[in-house]
């Protein structure tokens, strides 16, 4: 039984404010997850949970007892610690750094008796070090090390864990392995684990609860459902990300897809509409939206790759149930759409009879003079599946006006050039 | 397999036990060697029989008068002292260059590193130049005002390091070089007043055991059993200590004070160490090295094995600056240096591979 409660806490280097009012607490058995861009106090607060830096104002009470009251070797029988770099100075090895962590249960004159090394490769052999025993510590490598200090703090017996990015020198089968055993150790032991990540998508799928921490101060504490939402990850770390469940995982996942946005302000007064299906449409959706084009398309039916890249990138769209042919109505909205755009741009899909409107919508378009892209990187040959309608409706297009490019990339520089004309 | 390993493992405390065994006995026959050189030729037999002679209860069985009265007196009242002294300055000063060495985590540090060297030669340098004729419990000023110098200098350097309640080693470090540079600058200017004093002083920061006494053994034999004693209740701190300060307190470690008593109980060694011998550079910096190549990195071995290897390194430097140019002597601590630097070279080469600092 552990339990944990920070109140209040407030802490400086010098004259710096570092944490700024903390409130939270945490029991046995949580795995506890604190996310936060650099600088923002993750590897601070690790530090004041663990008795090396003092807060100022409020106080860090373990089972009721204030951390910095109690004794330095009672704290390390309960608390133990895994920096996100160790540098051991002189040549012990492996097994003498595991065994250091007997410490606090040593008194000052005993040695390390049979049972502490067996602790000690009980340790070292749930972190997969114990062939690793005999080595020199300056000799393994960073993973290995890491997975040593890891050893150690186990052998300490903790009833709480803090680690400082456990997953930072590990390829990903160590990163795999490590905070499985972390999880179980969490589960099975009842450890009460707070470990700071940069991924969000490993403290989403290993964390009970996830602190996110922003300017010092937390910004959200809860399940990484409630935590690791598109606003909050927007605001904390200036990035837009996609949030999912993943059906394989049953968890949370998260992908800072387009970075920061690119290009300056927002292309308001230009609109394009593409037209688009079967993920033909998602990398130029994409890279419109990340150059901060406003963009629209349709119609698409749901489950398509393109309507789904759309949803996510918040692109308005006019949709259609899904594997249903074009109705009407959905034909109506599209065009309105298209009667708003500046330009159209027609990928590379598939034609059949049921999305055949999407290439009449393009006439439309045409006809009421908007410019209109028609991407050709696949002939229109190959991809039309109307006996040949669609093909004389291409030509049609060409005819009425189509600028042909081959690529996405020759598209997006059409349009550049449509809204900026040069000067001749 | 995995059985035998740790058996293996615990068995390294018995293999300690040797090791501490084995130096010893080596520093035994090394001191009764050491009182066979010298000017005048004494047969080892001699030797033993006045040491024999000398020990309370073997003194009555074996009355040592069928010797020479000059043979007995040499040997007990000019080598063994100085011997003695020896044993005592190679102790303290390997011990403490293994506590500075783990303390500050680098392999540079000895027992000067603090500004204790250049504390106690600017007292011993006022009191040789300045002639200060005072004697303090039968010991002459220059050795007092040496300790004096070099606890004042300790203790300014970690005065100036100190940022709140803690001291960061590397503000130690360079407020030590610091206060070493200014207070050398100090003994140089001396040095230049010092006209007819010049040579007593240049020999004093020279160092060595010429005029070694009993009383002087007498004086620091106290404070070097209490200092090594106290030391080793700290040995597994300085072990964990090598995993870096913070980690250490993670551990269990209350780092600030173990730091303070360590600091205090190596300057002390070091300060005991000059206040009879001068200045003897080396022993405190390639003593420890050498013996973590042979022992290894743990304190609880190192410390015994590093200060027995002290007192034997500094014994026989000390018979070879008496012999090497007989009748003069070379003042010890360019032996030191000339035979210790080219054997630390040889091992660090051959160990090339598997020491690591």
């Amino acid at each position: 039984m552990v339990s944990l409660e920070i109140d209040g806490v407030s802490c400086r280097y010098g004259s710096t404010q570092v944490l700024d009012d903390l409130t939270f607490s945490a029991k046995e058995g949580e795995f506890i997850g604190i996310l936060g861009p650099n600088g923002s106090g993750k590897t601070t607060l690790l530090r004041t949970i663990s008795r090396t830096l003092k807060p100022h104002v409020g106080v860090v009470l373990l089972d009721g007892r204030d951390v910095y009251e109690m004794a330095t070797r009672e704290v390390a029988k309960r608390v133990a610690v895994v920096p996100q770099d160790s540098v051991v100075a002189f040549n012990f090895t492996a097994l003498d750094v595991v065994l250091m962590g007997r410490n606090p249960h040593l008194s000052m004159f005993q040695l390390e008796s049979s049972r502490d090394l067996l602790i000690a490769r009980e340790a070292m052999e749930l972190t997969g070090t114990w062939h690793l025993a005999d080595r020199p510590i300056a000799e393994v490598s960073g993973g290995e090390r890491q997975r040593i200090i890891i050893a150690r703090a186990l052998a300490q017996k903790p009833k709480m864990l803090l680690l400082d990015e456990p997953t930072l020198h590990l390829d990903v089968n160590s990163q795999i392995e490590v905070l499985d055993l972390l999880a179980s150790l969490c589960n099975d032991k009842r450890l009460l684990i707070m470990a700071v990540f940069h991924d969000f998508n490993w403290s989403a799928r290993y964390c009970h609860k996830i602190i996110m921490l922003h300017n010092r101060k937390i910004v959200s504490f809860g399940e990484p459902e409630e935590v690791l939402t598109r606003e909050n990850i927007s605001k904390v770390f200036g990035v837009e990300a996609f949030v999912k469940h993943h059906p394989i995982t049953d968890s949370l996942y998260v992908i800072p897809l387009l970075g920061q946005m690119t290009g300056e302000a927002k292309k308001e007064n230009f609109r394009i509409h593409l037209i688009c299906g079967g993920g033909s449409g998602t990398s130029l959706m994409t890279k419109l939206v990340r150059a901060r084009w406003s963009a629209t398309a349709g119609v698409l039916n749901i489950l398509d790759t393109d309507h789904e890249t759309a949803q996510m990138l918040c692109v308005p769209i006019v949709s259609e149930a899904p594997f249903s042919p074009i109705t009407t109505e959905a034909n109506e909205e599209n065009l309105k759409l298209i009667q708003k755009a500046d330009a159209v741009i027609v990928t590379e899909f598939l034609i059949g009879r049921g999305n055949l409107k999407n290439l009449q919508a393009a006439r439309v378009a045409l006809e009421s003079n908007i410019p209109t892209i028609l991407v050709d990187n696949i002939p229109i040959e190959q991809r039309d599946f109307t006996d040949g309608e669609a093909q004389r409706l291409f030509k049609e297009l060409v005819a009425k006006g189509g600028i042909i490019v081959k690529t996405h990339s020759e598209a997006i520089r059409t349009i550049e050039r449509l809204r900026n004309p040069p000067f001749t | 397999m995995n059985k035998v390993r740790e058996i293996e493992y615990l068995r390294r405390y018995r293999r300690w036990k040797y090791v501490v065994v084995v130096l010893s006995a080596v520093l035994g026959v090394g001191t009764i060697l050491s009182l066979n050189v010298g000017f005048a030729q004494i047969p080892i037999s001699h030797i033993v029989g006045i040491l024999a002679g000398e020990v309370p209860i073997l003194g009555n069985v074996h009355s040592s008068s069928g010797f020479p009265e000059s043979e007995r007196l040499i040997i007990t009242q000019i080598r063994l002292p100085r011997i003695f002294a020896a044993i005592l300055v190679g102790i303290s000063l390997a011990a403490s260059g293994a506590v500075f060495q783990g303390i500050f985590r680098n392999p540079m540090a000895d027992p000067y590193v603090l500004g204790v060297s250049s504390g106690a030669a600017l007292g011993a340098a006022l009191a040789i130049v300045l002639r200060v004729g005072f004697t303090f419990f039968g010991i002459d000023t220059v050795p007092i005002m040496a300790f004096i110098g070099a606890a004042v200098a300790t203790f300014t350097v970690y005065n100036i390091a100190r940022v709140g309640a803690r001291t960061p080693v590397v503000t130690l470090l360079l407020s030590g070089i610091a206060v070493s540079i200014f207070l050398s600058a100090l003994v140089s200017m001396l040095q230049v007043v010092a006209g007819w004093e010049l040579h007593k002083l240049v020999f004093w920061l020279m160092g060595g055991f010429s005029y070694a006494k009993w009383r002087d053994v007498w004086a620091i034999l106290p404070l070097v059993c209490v200092g090594i004693t106290l030391t080793y209740l700290f040995a597994r701190d300085l072990n964990i200590l090598a995993l870096g300060e913070e980690e250490a307190q993670h551990l269990g470690v209350d780092v600030e004070k173990s730091k303070k008593i360590l600091i205090v109980l190596g300057s002390l060694l070091t300060a005991a160490a000059v206040s009879i011998s001068g200045l003897i550079g080396f022993v405190g910096l390639i003593v420890p090295h050498l013996t973590r190549i042979l022992v290894g990195p743990d304190h609880r071995i190192l410390i015994p094995s590093s200060l027995l290897t002290g007192a034997i390194f500094l014994v026989s430097c000390d018979a070879l600056a008496r012999v090497v140019f007989l009748p003069s002597e070379l003042p010890v601590g360019i032996v030191t240096a000339l035979s210790g630097g080219p054997f630390f070279i040889y091992l660090l080469r051959k160990r090339k591979g598997s020491y690591s600092l």
